[in-house]
């Protein structure tokens, strides 16, 4: 499958009564937008505003952060099952507006998660400083469920970021992509020499603000399959999990996952990237056998050589990543993990819920209970109203200068577990 | 300026070697010696170093307490701002009394410390969970780079400053979790990793697995009646008077005895060489922690089999795990070649 | 009908929504308490068939948690001993303080726990 991946490059978003994209510029009408989110009944207001690299402004909480993309040729759409009608994407041509997001806030439940700063210390820790930001914060209408809500402003995130992809639709891509793998049999042809490699991604799929979809499909009432690693560019998998800020993985990151891309830099030159197999971490234990199992079956029946598993999340996955891990490795196949760590404070304590000698190439987003001081901003996009209540935080976490002494987890993206960013720890 | 109060051993206060190890501890005060002049150059006048502590090694280990003591009273005396002991290199008793100290007047006293030995001083395993301790040579060789390292940390640790990982300050690893950035993104240091381990090449993995030494039980004895039963002690038992040895802390040997014919270990036969807990009551009557008295009578008493006619035994304490091992793989054949059905294991 | 499994829990909730699908034991204790009887059940020989740690919500960030246990005790089952204790361990290395929780907050806790818990029995096969 042959997917040629446009990028256009964003350099300033403002606001304007028109939206259009011209010469590097999103000029956005709240109106246009408005009107978008307004789709849904579930939803009776919406506020926009624009936090940009390096001004002083927090978003919290966070649900998502969205990278806006068309589909220009081949087959389906962006966020296929969800937005788009089903059909099978990832070929063809797709366009995406680099050096922006889009950013769903507001709360959500009462210990809604997630903060990005633009600058400061904060802003090291998260990947979503360095993007221009429309964030929009939804107001729902009266006593909604919890799950409703979630759902209305995820997908309103979507209709929004599909309505801005759209304007590129004509544009001329700044850069351009070519990502290609071959089929099972010509990858054999092709590549005799390289080791087959294949990226085995763990779905959050765990219930309420903990859900994944593919294809629209909740990720837990999926059993382990194989995908080709360009589906995800157009949007085959979408986040609903709120929680966790630091190791969930939005949206965004879904769409540019890092280890698909860097698999790509290496496929035909040291490895043949075979494929992307999804699995998931449910609740229950005979699933998780249930999904191992399988895991390690695909990577034996497509012979593969080595993997690399990333897990998204805290503690119920731990588990899962070590299943994968020890059963896939008890195949023949080389598995290097990526996760991260809960190893306390103080750094001392156990980082993860599970270990496994199988376990011993193992990749870290570093410890996600660091305690690090962010300095008052001028700016809150959202409300500061729940700081004190989300995880990693605590009623002493206001300081009398207006700083705010949290752990690392409060931050969006902080210790992803597919590798999106450089911190780790030892 | 930053006080500093430094801790050296007979043999760098170039007093004397083992003939002079039960030197006793001496407050040196203005006194510059040995390696401490390493560490003051390296200071640069940040820092100063007040007073120079040297005690033996014999002296520190076998009076453990009044030394401990002692040497605390002598810090306390100085006010210093940070205490320093070593560097040990891979002198054994010298890196256990560098991190005995280290550990106490951090504790006692609160003020930063650090020291330096070789990773495999027994002194490394015992205290770098409890203080730093830069990772050295195994000889004192390496002494310019040891000071190159401790300098700098030493510093950040008095200022307060951010400990950065092992790798980067040149601790031995702790066990402690500190994050930093890496060069390059999670998932291509997860690709590099994978080409590695591919291609057979050495990588080294950013989260050692924690090691669970498990050891599946065996079946039960199927009747204890007819079963040869030997006993293994970590208690120190010994024939009076020690006649192997057995050091009475990080042992290195252990020692076989043969009880045919014993029916009760006595005060005027049997002690104990450990030296980490109080003796007496061993000492009284060592069927406490070795009970051969009660086995005899289960012996006549047909409840068992028989007892073994050899014991083994070391003292636990501190002992390094890898030295423990190595004993059990001469002895356990032995025991697997003369039938023993089943071992009691006791320690104190 | 007997069901293959239990459910102990700490969330007011659950038993009422459930509707006598299933049994639900339900105790009034913290988080880390409800771990530890999980745990004393284990030791009676009863199997988790769910993950303790269920959810990405931080022990003690939210006061409620809902396992399922199998319904018959056998041998201690090893899995499951080493599961709920690293999970009692993993407790430890959060800090909340839960007196600043309004109501509205611990309903949305509620909610959470019980979402994750009907994951559990949709998967067990009964809705």
């Amino acid at each position: 499958m042959r997917l040629e991946l446009g990028s256009i490059f964003i350099k300033d978003i403002q606001f304007a009564s028109e939206l259009k994209i011209e010469s590097g510029t999103l000029y956005v009408s709240k109106d246009a937008l408005r009107q978008v989110v307004l789709e849904d009944e579930k939803i009776k207001g919406v506020e926009f505003d624009i936090a940009k690299p390096g001004e002083s402004v927090r978003i919290t909480p966070v649900k998502d952060v969205i990278e806006p993309r068309v589909k220009v040729e081949g087959r389906g759409g962006i966020f296929p099952g969800v937005i788009a009608p089903v059909d099978t994407v990832g070929e063809g041509k797709t366009y995406a507006l680099k050096g922006m997001a889009v950013v769903t806030a507001g709360k959500i439940v009462g210990f809604q998660e997630g903060v990005i700063d633009m600058t400061g210390k904060g802003a090291q820790y998260t990947p979503f400083s360095q993007t221009l930001n429309l964030v929009m914060v939804c107001e729902p209408v009266d006593n909604i469920k919890q799950h409703d809500y979630e759902q209305a402003v995820r997908l309103a995130g979507f209709r929004v970021a599909v309505k801005l992809g759209e304007l590129a639709k004509d544009l001329t891509p700044d850069e351009t992509r070519v990502y290609e793998t071959p089929t099972i049999k010509e990858g054999f042809t092709m590549y005799p020499g390289l080791p087959r490699v294949a990226y085995v991604q763990m779905l959050q799929s765990q219930g309420l603000l903990h859900d994944t979809y593919v294809y629209g499909v909740d990720a837990k009432k999926i059993v382990p399959t194989i995908l080709n690693p360009t589906e995800v560019m157009d949007g085959a998998i979408i986040s609903g999990n709120c929680v966790s800020a630091c190791d969930k993985n939005p949206t965004y990151v879904h769409l540019n996952n890092p280890v698909v891309h860097d698999l790509f830099d290496e496929h035909g030159k040291t490895i043949n990237f075979v494929c992307q197999i999804i699995t998931n971490e449910n609740v229950y234990l005979a699933d998780k056998q249930r999904s191992s199992d399988w895991t390690a079956k695909l990577c034996k029946m497509l012979d593969l050589d080595g993997v690399i598993v990333s897990q998204e999340g805290f503690g119920n996955p731990d588990t899962d990543l070590i299943m994968n891990c020890k059963k896939i490795e008890a195949e023949g196949v080389k598995t290097v993990i990526i996760t991260d760590e809960y190893a306390g404070r103080d750094g001392k304590s156990q980082s993860l819920a599970d270990a496994d000698a199988a376990a011993d190439a193992v990749v870290t987003g570093g410890n996600a209970n660091e305690v690090i001081i962010l300095p008052k901003l001028d700016k809150v996009i959202g409300t500061l109203d729940y700081i004190t209540r989300i995880a990693g935080a605590s009623d002493k976490t206001v300081l009398e200068d207006g700083s705010l002494e949290v752990e690392l987890q409060v931050i969006t993206g902080a210790t992803n577990e597919t590798g999106f960013t450089k911190l780790s720890a030892r | 300026m930053i006080k500093v109060v430094h801790y050296i051993n007979q043999f760098f206060a170039q007093i004397g070697g083992e003939e002079m190890a039960s030197y006793k501890a001496e407050l040196r005060v203005g006194e510059v010696l040995g390696p401490g002049l390493a560490l003051k150059a390296g200071f640069k006048g940040e820092a100063e170093i007040v007073a120079t502590i040297v005690c033996g090694d014999s002296y520190f280990n076998e009076n453990l307490e009044q030394a401990k003591a002692d040497i605390l009273e002598m810090v306390k005396s100085q006010k210093p701002d940070l205490f320093i002991a070593g560097p040990a290199f891979n002198a054994g008793r010298y890196g256990v009394a560098c991190g005995t100290i280290c550990a106490e007047v951090q504790e006692k006293l609160g003020i930063p410390v650090i020291t330096g030995m070789y990773v495999e001083n027994p002194g490394a395993d015992m205290f770098k969970k409890d203080v730093y301790m830069i990772s050295t040579k195994n000889s004192a060789a390496g002494m310019k780079a040891a000071v190159d390292k401790m300098v700098p940390l030493a510093l950040k640790l008095v200022r307060k400053e951010r400990i950065g990982t092992a790798a980067q300050e040149g601790y031995i690893p702790n066990g402690v979790r500190v994050n930093f950035f890496e060069e390059e993104r999670g998932s291509k240091r997860a690709v590099d990793m994978l080409l590695k381990k591919l291609a057979g090449k050495e990588f080294v993995t950013e989260y050692p697995m924690p090691s669970f030494d498990r050891v599946e039980p065996n079946p039960p004895v199927k009747d204890i009646s007819k079963a040869k039963i030997a006993l293994v002690t970590s208690g120190g038992i010994c024939p009076k008077g020690n006649p192997d040895h057995i050091e009475s802390s990080n042992a290195t040997r252990y020692g076989e005895y043969d009880i045919t014919g014993v029916t009760d270990l006595t005060s005027d036969t049997y002690e104990t060489a450990h030296g980490g807990y109080d003796p007496v009551y061993a000492n009284e009557d060592a069927d406490r922690v070795l009970p051969v008295d009660v086995l005899r009578d289960m012996e006549k008493e047909g409840k068992i089999g028989s007892l073994y006619h050899f014991f083994y035994t070391t003292t636990g304490n501190g002992t390094a795990v890898a030295s423990a091992k190595k004993f059990a793989d001469e002895f356990a054949p032995k025991l697997k070649a003369d039938g023993v059905d089943a071992v009691i294991l006791t320690s104190t | 009908m007997k069901r293959g499994y239990v459910i102990i829990t700490n969330n007011p909730i659950v038993g009422g929504a459930l509707g006598g699908k299933c049994e639900v034991i339900y105790i009034t204790c913290t988080y880390e308490d409800i771990l530890k009887k999980i745990r004393d059940k284990i030791h009676l020989g009863y199997r988790l068939m769910s993950h303790p740690l269920s959810g990405s919500v931080k022990p003690g960030e939210t006061p409620y948690k809902s396992v399922m246990l199998s319904a018959d005790a056998n041998r201690v089952d090893m899995k499951s001993l080493s599961m709920i204790e690293s999970a009692i361990q993993s407790c430890a290395k959060f800090n909340f303080k839960q007196d600043c929780y309004d109501g509205k907050i611990l309903e949305d806790f509620q909610q959470v726990d019980l979402s994750l818990i009907k994951s559990g029995i949709d998967s067990a096969g009964i809705g």
